[in-house]
């Protein structure tokens, strides 16, 4: 049932202007792929695009802060965008998700292969989790040191998505612009 | 799926939507659907990706030339051109001297030297090691899935079959992993490999799966799969015996986004060897797909690319068979059989190989028994590398297609097919006391190097545990504070062994000070080497025990003792009782 009504909200974005160092400390950037609600709308396990920004960005909100939207499709390493992302970010915080639904958060002075939270089994992560990602990266800008949110475990995952992320993840390629600088987002909900 | 009904029960259908929705379904369908395996990730073929098993169309032809002794153009591509891994498989991995008439003899004519008994497995590796990996590839293309099992059977490296075991703890629990250990060894396997929840945890989760296993059996070597870096210096330590958890790709880009090349890879190997530890290499199907960097290769041209660059580097062995991306090959056609198909190439290589059956793969219990026949029925090195000996809640490396519970069943496969599948029978009683004397020993080790106390409580849950469930709570915390100190103390195996041999547990410190000779003796670096497992460190392996299949009457037979010791079923009715 909550699928449905899942469906029936729709992401509109709309590019703006290539995306600049933000000066703002209040502000969370989350950077999405090429792919997101453009290759799909929802995650690799269903889930609702539209809701999942919306809950992340409700997270950030919630903690006070602003969340900022960018596109990045010169590259699709969430490491690198969840980290670039991070340096736009006045905060130096960034979310960073991938059309599949795979997130972390970054922060402006680390290295690509390292994070503050990585969320690497994408379909176990669900609204709620989503919306905790948006709120632990919130208090992350703040200077705060919150719990990190934990992380689940199934042996059945591979079995089921593997072949699916990777098949994904190939498609989304196709959306890469090499040439293409990050984007500032417009967001809303229909 | 009887609720299902209800639309129908109702009746009327007002709007075209309704109909829509309400089909009405096959209940034969509505059964199928329910299956396990309506949860696997199928995908159809896409070659222009490589996502594609076997045979894609940008698999290159086979070719080479040879001028002044050096490779100037492989596969179809000028020397001028070689990416890095063309380059050092051509200069390290391939036989010159036989590279052109290797690549002279037709394929299909190979393929049938593959599967007949009159030529002798070492006639088909002098020219299967002169071969580009087109070639190899090219070969094993015109085999079907019964005569890669013939294949296998003649072409792996030692005469005796085996297995290799995952002993792990979701909560890295040490008293558990000693006593799983030693039940595991007392259950056949030859090689237990650990890894960890919380990589700190390492050292001590090495040293507890080491003592455990002796306690089981002298000889049973040990590994735990961490960063690599961490991994080594715990081998050199002689925390744990050997390695096998060091990637190559076949692709270059792959490598780069490790920061890796074949060179390093080979660098990294050498720090084994110079230290007397066993080590193999690890690939297999489907990691550069999940990169989206396949340069629309098939999975098995892409994985004749890594056996070769582990050849190159002089490694031993391989694992591979899918490993940690199994469900992408498994997820096209004739997945399960190129599978099967990369470990006997690594075979052809004349390199030892553990083949996988080691990471789920599906929800199906019959699939996932499927899977594992070709190396089981030929027999492999290591048939699973590893079957997880404890629960697959436990297994960190995300479960296991075999597991504990299975224990009785595999055992019975064998039994029932006459085959050697590399594990045995097992009294309870034998089982309680050598999880008691392995967590006993592992207490006093503790209680020696002044680290976390193992209570008695703990020795009586872990003795009788199936796993971590039943194990009180425990520190880990503390445990990471003994882990770093054992570390920064520079504890090693010796140590261990005196300790042992002072307390009480002079026949546990005799065999881990086996483990320890084997290492300076250095005979079990040698290609698919293994301690028979009886105490006494003979080295079983290819230089040794060669293979020699050549039809019935030759090769490893599953008679006398061994099979003796397989009949045994603890719950098989006994006539005389009657």
């Amino acid at each position: 049932m909550s699928q449905v009504q899942q469906q029936e909200r729709t992401l509109v974005l709309t590019e703006t202007e290539a995306a600049q160092e933000g000066t703002a400390s209040d502000e969370v950037v989350i950077s999405i792929s090429a792919g997101f609600n453009e290759m799909k709308d929802e995650t690799l396990a269903g889930v609702s695009l539209a809701e999942v920004l919306r809950e992340m960005m409700a997270g950030v909100e919630e903690q006070g802060l602003t969340p900022r939207v960018v596109r990045f499709v010169d590259n699709l390493d969430l490491g690198v965008i969840g980290l670039r992302g991070a340096k736009l970010s006045g905060s130096g915080i960034s979310i960073g998700i991938q059309t599949r639904g795979t997130t972390l958060i970054h922060q402006e002075d680390l290295v690509p292969l390292t994070n503050l939270e990585l969320f690497p089994q994408a379909p176990l992560i669900d609204l709620e989790t989503y919306r905790a990602i948006g709120s632990n990266a919130a208090a992350y800008a703040k200077g705060e040191s919150p719990e990190p949110i934990p992380v689940g475990n199934d042996p059945m995952a591979r079995p089921k998505y593997q072949a699916l992320a990777a098949l994904w993840h190939i498609k989304e390629m196709q959306h890469k612009d090499e040439d293409k600088p990050p984007m500032e987002l417009e967001v809303s909900f229909e | 799926m009887p609720d299902d009904d209800k639309p129908y029960a109702d009746g009327g259908s007002e709007s075209e939507e309704f109909q829509e929705a309400t089909a009405r379904r096959s209940k034969r369908f509505e059964t199928l659907d329910e299956r396990a395996v309506t949860e696997d990730g199928f995908v159809n073929e896409w070659p222009d990706v490589g996502f594609v098993a076997m045979e894609s169309p940008n698999d290159p032809d086979p070719s080479v030339t040879v001028e002044d002794g050096r490779i100037v153009e492989m596969d179809g591509t000028e020397r001028e051109n070689f990416d890095f891994i063309d380059r050092f498989v051509a200069d390290y991995a391939i036989n010159v001297e036989k590279a052109e008439e290797a690549m002279e003899v037709d394929s299909e004519a190979f393929a049938r030297d593959l599967v007949d008994i009159n030529v002798p497995r070492e006639e088909v590796v002098e020219l299967s090691t002169a071969m580009t990996p087109a070639k190899l590839v090219a070969v094993v293309n015109h085999l079907d899935i019964a005569e890669i099992i013939m294949a296998m059977k003649k072409m792996r490296t030692r005469q005796t079959p085996g297995n290799q075991c995952h002993v792990t703890s979701v909560e890295d629990n040490v008293a558990q992993i000693a006593a799983d250990a030693a039940e595991a060894a007392l259950r056949g396997f030859y090689e237990a490999e650990n890894t960890v929840g919380v990589a700190r945890m390492a050292p001590l989760t090495a040293l507890a799966q080491q003592i455990g296993a002796q306690c089981g059996r002298g000889g049973v070597i040990t590994q735990c799969a961490v960063e690599e870096a961490t991994e080594l210096e715990l081998g050199m330590r002689g925390m744990t015996g050997y390695a096998e958890t060091v990637s190559v790709y076949g692709t270059e880009d792959v490598f780069k986004d490790g920061d890796d090349t074949p060179w390093s890879k080979a660098f990294l190997a050498s720090g084994y060897a110079s230290r007397g530890l066993k080590m193999r290499y690890t690939s297999g199907a489907g990691s550069e797909l999940n990169m989206g960097q396949a340069e629309g290769k098939s999975m098995l041209y892409l994985e004749a690319r890594c056996i070769l660059v582990t050849k190159g580097c002089g490694v031993q062995g391989l694992q591979n068979g899918g490993i940690s991306c199994i469900a992408i090959p498994t997820s096209v056609p004739a997945g399960v059989k190129e599978v099967a198909a990369e470990n006997l190439i690594t075979m052809m290589a004349d390199l030892e190989v553990a083949s996988g059956n080691d990471q789920t793969f599906t929800h199906s219990e019959k699939r996932r028994t499927a899977r594992m026949m070709p190396q089981f029925l030929a027999g492999t090195d290591f048939i699973f590398s590893g079957y997880s000996a404890v629960p697959n809640y436990d297994n960190m490396f995300a479960g296991s297609t075999f597991d504990s519970s299975d224990f009785d069943e595999y055992n019975v496969m064998q039994r029932d097919l006459q085959v050697e599948g590399g594990t045995r029978p097992i009294d309870e009683e034998t089982v309680l006391e050598a999880r008691e004397r392995a967590v006993k020993a592992l207490q006093t080790v503790f209680e020696e190097l002044g680290y976390p106390p193992i209570t008695d409580e703990e020795v009586e849950a872990a003795v009788y545990a199936d796993g971590s469930k039943q194990m009180p709570d425990r520190s880990t915390a503390e445990d990471i504070a003994a882990a770093e100190d054992l570390m920064d103390e520079g504890i090693t195996g010796a140590d261990v062994v005196k300790i042992l041999a002072t307390n009480g547990f002079e026949d546990v410190a005799r065999n881990l000070l086996g483990m320890l000779k084997g290492r300076v003796a250095g005979d079990y670096i040698q290609t698919s080497s293994i301690f028979k497992g009886d105490g006494e460190f003979d080295v079983v392996s290819a230089v040794n025990d060669p293979n020699e299949y050549q039809g019935p009457g030759t090769g490893f037979r599953l008679t006398g003792e061994d099979w003796e010791e397989k009949k045994e079923l603890r719950f098989a009715v006994d006539p005389e009782d009657i």
